[in-house]
């Protein structure tokens, strides 16, 4: 059989195992930095250890490998088969993979070092910002080139999700990472003072709304069909809220800046585009609930269905807390409080993980013809990771309400009620949960990983045979 | 019969759930025996709570609200729980069609007010705030709170348990969505200087 009459399996299967293998790396390292904030003690006074070092560390590793990783492993696998064609170059998207991994592999050992340009989601140095440019333009060059040859003329709406991530992704990138190298492990950002923050969060509220929801409801509208075994509930409303989604998300960024040297037009700027934002988020949402609300009588049998019920759940839930907390009078408590830190992880956690795990639970017996090994332990892998987001996100909301609460507290005449180390030490019993939060969502990771790894020993790579595209209708 | 379903739910919780369908009680029979008199324990306990014992935060005296203040706090807590169980039983209602369930409003705001059962009753710790001690207490119930909503969808709403699974997991996405919309409005309110007066 040549390779025309088959689909790239090869760099879907790659990325898919470094999918499972980078989450429980970044997850154990977010666990561990959820140790440290409990137990100050854990640093054990190495420097590589220190909070300030690993957290760029967990962030990027969850960010980046692992959902870059399931990005990467289904946007390649979405394309060809919606498009009824194999990828245009293996030999370009196993540049991708490599090339990829180097980029991790460079993040693991340079962050611990401290070497880092200190900006948020987007601290690596200016050698390994170069690297990935050119990574993702390759990746785009693979996606774009593949759709341009396909053999349907529709182009599915997950693609479309993919594309827009892949495009303003590299528009994010080249804008926020031009900076002055000055050694080659230190350079200094082009753009300064209030330009700066505001570039940087443009960027870093788009590297959410782009890496981490466009990507990912790429997946969702691929995936959920799939596993539900029935079509998009609306595909008209699946187009519209694409469109909404990426005209509004872009705007949103100065809700990072409230109250800050920021002016006030574009903080108020910010957040009524971020108010607006609800809608089509929402509008996935429903899309996706509704998708799966058709297959309950296959749920008994099938407990991947909940997972992503789970998942479609905490993005309405997020989604919403999002604009919540984007009103100035609510950031104005919540800002630089635990709230923000549980609300990330209500969508990190909530929405981008279990949507991974969902579909690669999918993917992975696929790509090498076998049967999922246990559903038991997806039901295992279901309940406790449910019950660790539920105590991550309850335990950062009482602690970031009480730290709002006691920041500003003012007695009588004027002075601050709370001394700062005294807010740090009412945090501890709710650090405790929270670490105890994560601990449950790693050993529900772990059981995934033992059930998949169980699923494909021993498994020969199994052959995607192109089929003949359906007759248009 | 006032707080005739507590107990069973419980005990029994599907067989009380049957017995509450059965019942068919209407909305102001159900707040009257039930929700009225529920809700008052964690406002009346947080009320007590917090004007007499007060809570420790790190080390020093412990933070007390002034009578005025936590009377205020109290009546507005009591009146959101009211309304709370009003509002989620009427997403029920709306949502039942979708989930294929035909079932009257006054049965969707009677499944939201037994649901809430655990959370109203652990109310009572609000008595005496030991903060982390209420959390781990308070996570139980609510635990149970969300085995209640499971168990009793498919009974109230009379439908298959897999749509129940469904519809109770919609329930508490709203749930959760409303909790937070009261977070933001909370904050809200604290913003425009309606902020809890403590004594320290």
């Amino acid at each position: 059989m040549t390779d025309q009459q088959t689909y790239n399996y090869t760099v879907v299967r790659q990325f898919a195992i470094m999918t499972i293998v980078w989450g429980i790396v970044g997850m154990l390292v977010g666990v561990f930095i959820a140790a440290q904030l409990a137990w100050p003690a854990l640093n054990f006074d190495i420097p590589w250890l220190t909070f300030g070092r690993l957290r760029p560390l967990h962030t990027n590793a969850v960010i980046f490998a692992f959902g870059g990783s399931a990005l990467f492993a289904t946007s390649y696998y979405v394309v060809q088969r919606t498009c009824h064609v194999r990828l245009i170059s293996d030999k370009l998207a196993a540049f991708t993979f490599w090339g990829w991994q180097l980029i991790i592999l460079s993040a693991a050992i340079t962050l611990p070092l401290g070497i880092t340009t200190s900006k948020e989601y987007a601290e690596l140095e200016w050698p390994i910002d170069i690297l990935i440019t050119i990574v993702w333009v390759v990746y785009a060059v693979v996606f774009f080139g593949t759709i341009a040859k396909r053999k349907v003329k529709h182009i599915y709406v997950a693609n479309w999700f993919y594309g827009a991530y892949i495009i303003t992704i590299a528009l994010l990138h080249v804008v926020n990472s031009a900076e002055v190298p000055v050694t080659l492990f230190k350079s200094y950002s082009a753009y300064a003072g209030v330009q700066d923050a505001m570039v940087q969060w443009w960027y870093g509220h788009n590297a959410v709304g782009f890496f981490l929801t466009a990507g990912f409801l790429g997946m969702m509208y691929y995936f959920i069909p799939k596993q539900a075994g029935r079509p998009v509930y609306s595909y008209r409303l699946s187009v519209v809220h694409f469109w909404a989604l990426i005209f509004t998300y872009i705007w949103a960024g100065p809700h990072h800046l409230h109250y800050t040297a920021l002016p006030d037009w574009a903080q108020s700027l910010g957040m009524v585009m971020s108010l607006i934002l609800l809608a089509p988020s929402w509008g996935g949402m429903i899309n996706g609930i509704m998708t799966l609300s058709g297959a309950w009588d296959k749920l008994r049998t099938d407990p991947v269905l909940r997972l992503l019920i789970v998942s479609v759940s905490f993005y309405g839930m997020s989604t919403f807390e999002g604009p919540m907390m984007s009103i100035k009078t609510v950031n104005a408590l919540s800002h630089y409080t635990d709230w923000t830190i549980g609300h990330v992880h209500s969508g990190a956690l909530g929405w981008v993980a279990l949507i991974s795990m969902g579909s690669m639970y999918y993917l992975i017996p696929r790509l090498f013809d076998r049967e999922l090994y246990s559903l038991k332990m997806v039901e295992v892998h279901f309940w406790t990771s449910t019950i660790g987001i539920v105590l991550y996100i309850s335990s950062m909301w009482v602690a970031g309400i009480m730290q709002g609460l006691m920041w500003r507290a003012t007695n009588a005449d004027g002075t601050l009620t709370y001394s700062f180390v005294e807010t740090v030490q009412a945090m501890h019993p709710y650090y405790i949960v929270r670490f105890l939060g994560g601990g449950f969502f790693l050993f529900g990771t772990l059981v995934m990983a033992v059930n998949l790894w169980k699923t494909i020993a021993g498994a020969k790579p199994a052959v995607g045979i192109i089929p003949a595209p359906a007759a248009a209708h | 019969m006032i707080l005739k379903h507590v107990w069973g739910l419980f005990v029994n919780p599907k067989r009380e759930w049957e017995a509450i369908r059965d019942d068919e009680c209407t909305i102001g029979k159900c707040y009257a025996i039930h929700v009225l008199i529920l809700a008052a324990i964690p406002a009346i306990s947080g009320f007590i709570g917090t004007t007499q014992f007060g809570w420790q935060l790190g080390a020093g005296d412990p933070v007390k609200l002034t009578l005025q203040s936590a009377g205020l706090i109290a009546v507005l807590y009591y009146l959101a729980m009211l309304v709370g169980v009003y509002t989620i039983g009427w997403m029920i209602h709306w949502m039942s069609g979708t989930y294929g369930a035909k079932t009257m409003l006054s049965q969707c705001v009677v499944l939201a007010a037994y649901t809430a059962t655990p959370l109203f009753l652990i109310g009572v710790m609000e008595l005496y705030p030991i903060l982390w001690l209420n959390m781990v207490l308070g996570l139980p119930a609510l635990a149970y709170s969300i085995y209640l909503l499971y168990s009793g969808v498919p009974v109230m709403m009379g439908i298959s348990e897999e749509r129940g699974f469904l519809f109770s997991s919609a329930v508490l996405a709203f749930g959760l969505v409303a909790f937070v919309a009261l977070l933001a409005v909370t904050a809200i309110l604290w913003g425009m200087g309606l902020e809890p007066q403590f004594t320290r």
